[in-house]
């Protein structure tokens, strides 16, 4: 055995080093090494956590929270990325034929990722979530306004680069709204992410093909215009919907595999 | 495993191999902390010094015994400890706190005596003044202030002077001091 | 309804002010037309108490409904002196609830150790002692070698133990274990009954599961559910006695089983 210098493991020189007796526990030390070690591994083991879950965790005062909104599947940097790339085709599209691409394609992404931000569809640890103290209501609720923040926001973007009219780059907002809403009351009511991305992008499909029915015009499809209070009672259905179906009432708790 | 072996598994990054370095140098360098330090600054230090250890475990240079190393950083981190915590005194004694400590054991003691008389008069007869120093530091156990006075010079001339008497000795000696 | 219950008269509240730590009064479950609990009545204090019953008879149900996962259909519920209807103290309660589902799935791209400390700082564990906390409890279930290891190269039995190691990261003093001995060799079944007991001397410990002797070697208490109801409620020698003279069954507790069961099917 290495260690000290000029340490033997004779037994004359263990009966008159201080040093050998300690490492051979002789010394009732009152030192509780356990405790220290336990302290140790939980430095080694654990992964550092970088600079905007601090920051996260600091604002909204749970770093429980900040890290159930990091770990969001739709906020992973491949979804991210992945929606950029659409959207970018979309600005393409856009320039080319001169059809609101972005505006059409912006709020079916956005129903996507809201389905797929929380739920027994997406989160094999969905049980054990439901009885935490960071509530999983809260959790949807974080996770929900920061897709919808983060979806609006690269929609935007894509809607000042692809240079539309004014009612275009802001307009399919409020649709994005509802389509978002139709995604999250989809995957709670159903319990699975995928229904919930189906139930929104049929929605969303819906809405564009019967509005271009009536007026042949894909720009006022995208826009409210005079359907805003029909947008504004269907989100609002959707969330009641999603409250319904994420209380603690509904015994019904399928589990994803 | 021997020591060497161990810390090289700990610096490409396995964890169970600093279990095994803790299990074997950790009771004594927290005995050796026991004597300067109360038990949960001691449990304190003992966590940042291996916290240390993993972090640092590439920069062994393998100069001398792995246990010298883990106490220089041991030393260092309760001197850490001791600056933070406004404590000065712990801090100088800490700086002088030889590796190998003083035995409470008289025959000990001799013996350390005796390992250090040898070194000394290794260094040749220019550590005449040297060897007075590290008899009344180490052998008389006496605090710096006293040994500046009893040699008539400013204590931060002792410390240069046992700095450069260590240096000496861990040459002389091959890494223990 | 009767209720075969035999606690000693101390486990009744005789002897003490304190509540029980879980006090259940008339509690209906349903699931679709279904009565999954039907007017259960439950009081447990302090230690180990082993859920025995066939499939269907809800004890997942009575476990998810402990664990505020579900709400209660009728009936009311006490839990650590809490009300978990109201949302302040469902919150407080949860602090101190450890709970390990039937099916508990796992983020696969996880180590052992971040899956174990999400849950604690979902917990609200306090932030300075949630790393210790959680290399604690993965000392416990006995995977420090594993503790930087992802989820997807353990084997189902450390799955399990990954599991435990979550529900008892935060000292609970309520643990529920829907059967938590799922893919554990009997070594390490030996080594969780240690970790029951060691829970069970300082709060309660619920445990559901079909293996009869896990129940006989780590309980102080049993129950028997069938069909939404408890059936019996006892000492495991209690039980053992329920059986004497009845047929079936490899060992005497299983024998009390049936005969429980067997009794309140006639």
């Amino acid at each position: 055995m290495g260690g000290m210098h000029g340490h033997s493991d004779g037994a004359a020189h263990v009966a008159t080093c201080a040093d050998c007796q300690a490492r051979a526990g002789l010394r009732g030390l009152d030192v509780d090494l356990n405790r220290v070690w336990i302290g140790v591994a939980g430095e080694v083991w654990a992964r550092e956590v970088g600079w905007v879950e601090r920051t996260a965790g600091r604002l909204l005062r749970s770093p429980g929270l900040a890290r159930a909104l990091l770990t969001t599947p739709s906020l992973l940097l491949s979804w991210l990325l992945a929606s950029v790339a659409v959207l970018a085709i979309g600005v393409l599209a856009t320039h080319t034929s001169g059809e609101p691409w972005v505006a059409l394609l912006a709020p079916g992404l956005a129903g996507a990722a809201i389905a797929y931000a929380y739920g027994p569809g997406i989160d094999p640890a969905f049980e054990l979530s439901r009885s935490m103290v960071v509530s999983d209501r809260v959790v949807l609720l974080a996770r929900g306004l920061a897709v919808f923040a983060l979806n609006a926001l690269l929609g935007l973007a894509a809607s000042l680069v692809a240079g539309q009219a004014v009612g275009l780059t802001w307009g399919w907002l409020v649709p994005m709204t509802m389509v978002s809403a139709l995604g999250l009351a989809g995957a709670t009511l159903a319990r699975s992410a995928n229904t919930g991305v189906a139930v929104a992008l049929a929605g969303w499909a819906m809405i564009v093909l019967a509005g271009r029915a009536e007026t042949r015009d894909l720009a006022a499809a995208v826009t409210p215009g005079d359907l805003l209070p029909l947008y504004f009672v269907g989100t609002a259905l959707c969330l009641v919907a999603a409250l319904y179906a994420t209380n603690g009432r509904r015994s019904e708790v399928t589990l994803w595999r | 495993m021997d020591d060497d072996a161990l810390l090289a598994a700990v610096a490409a990054g396995d964890d169970q191999s600093l279990r095994e370095l803790f299990e074997r140098h950790a009771p004594w360098v927290a005995g050796r902390l026991r004597r300067l330090l109360a038990p949960s600054a001691v449990e304190d230090v003992m966590q940042e010094t291996f916290v240390a250890i993993w972090r640092g475990a590439r920069t062994y240079q393998g100069g001398g015994p792995v246990g010298a190393w883990i106490w220089g950083i041991a030393r260092r981190q309760a001197a850490l400890w001791a600056r933070r915590h406004g404590r000065a005194d712990l801090e100088r004694s800490l700086e002088t706190m030889l590796e190998r400590p003083a035995a409470d054991d008289p025959a000990a003691a001799a013996a350390n005596r005796a390992d250090l008389a040898q070194a000394l008069d290794g260094l040749g007869p220019e550590a005449d003044a040297q060897r007075e120093l590290v008899r009344l530091v180490y052998v008389e156990d006496r605090p710096l202030a006293d040994v500046a006075r009893l040699l008539g010079v400013p204590e931060g001339t002792v410390k240069s002077r046992l700095f450069t008497v260590r240096g000496r000795l861990r040459a002389a000696l091959g890494g223990g001091y | 309804m009767t209720v075969i219950d035999e606690r000693p008269a101390a486990a009744n509240g005789a002897n003490g002010h304190r509540p029980p730590n879980v006090a259940v009064r008339d509690l209906s479950q349903r699931f679709g037309r279904t009565r999954v609990l039907d007017g259960l009545d439950l009081e447990i204090g302090r230690g180990v108490f082993g859920l025995l019953g066939p499939n269907g008879a809800g004890k997942t149900t009575l476990l998810r409904t402990l664990a505020t996962v579900l709400s209660p259909a009728g009936g009311s519920v006490r839990l650590l002196g809490f009300d978990p209807s109201d949302a302040g103290e469902r919150r407080a309660f949860r602090r101190r609830l450890g709970y390990l589902p039937q099916s508990l799935g796992y983020y696969a791209n996880f180590t052992v150790f971040e899956f174990v400390e999400y849950f604690a700082l979902l917990k609200e564990i306090p932030a300075a002692r949630v790393r210790p906390a959680v290399a604690r409890a993965i000392e416990r279930v006995e995977l420090e070698e594993r503790a930087r290891a992802k989820l997807k190269t353990l084997s189902g039995g450390m799955l399990r133990r990954v599991g435990i190691a979550q529900a008892i990261v935060n000292e609970p003093d309520l643990l529920l274990l829907d059967e938590p001995t799922a893919g554990l060799d009997p070594e390490q079944r030996v080594s969780f009954r240690a970790l029951l007991r060691e829970f069970g001397a300082r709060g309660t410990v619920i445990v559901s599961t079909h293996l009869v002797e896990d129940v006989g070697a780590a309980c102080t208490e049993v129950g028997v559910m069938d069909r939404g109801r408890i059936l019996f409620r006892g000492t495991p020698d209690g039980l053992v006695e329920r059986g004497v003279g009845f047929a079936a069954g490899d060992s005497p507790l299983e024998r009390g089983y049936g005969a429980v069961l067997a009794a309140s099917r006639s």
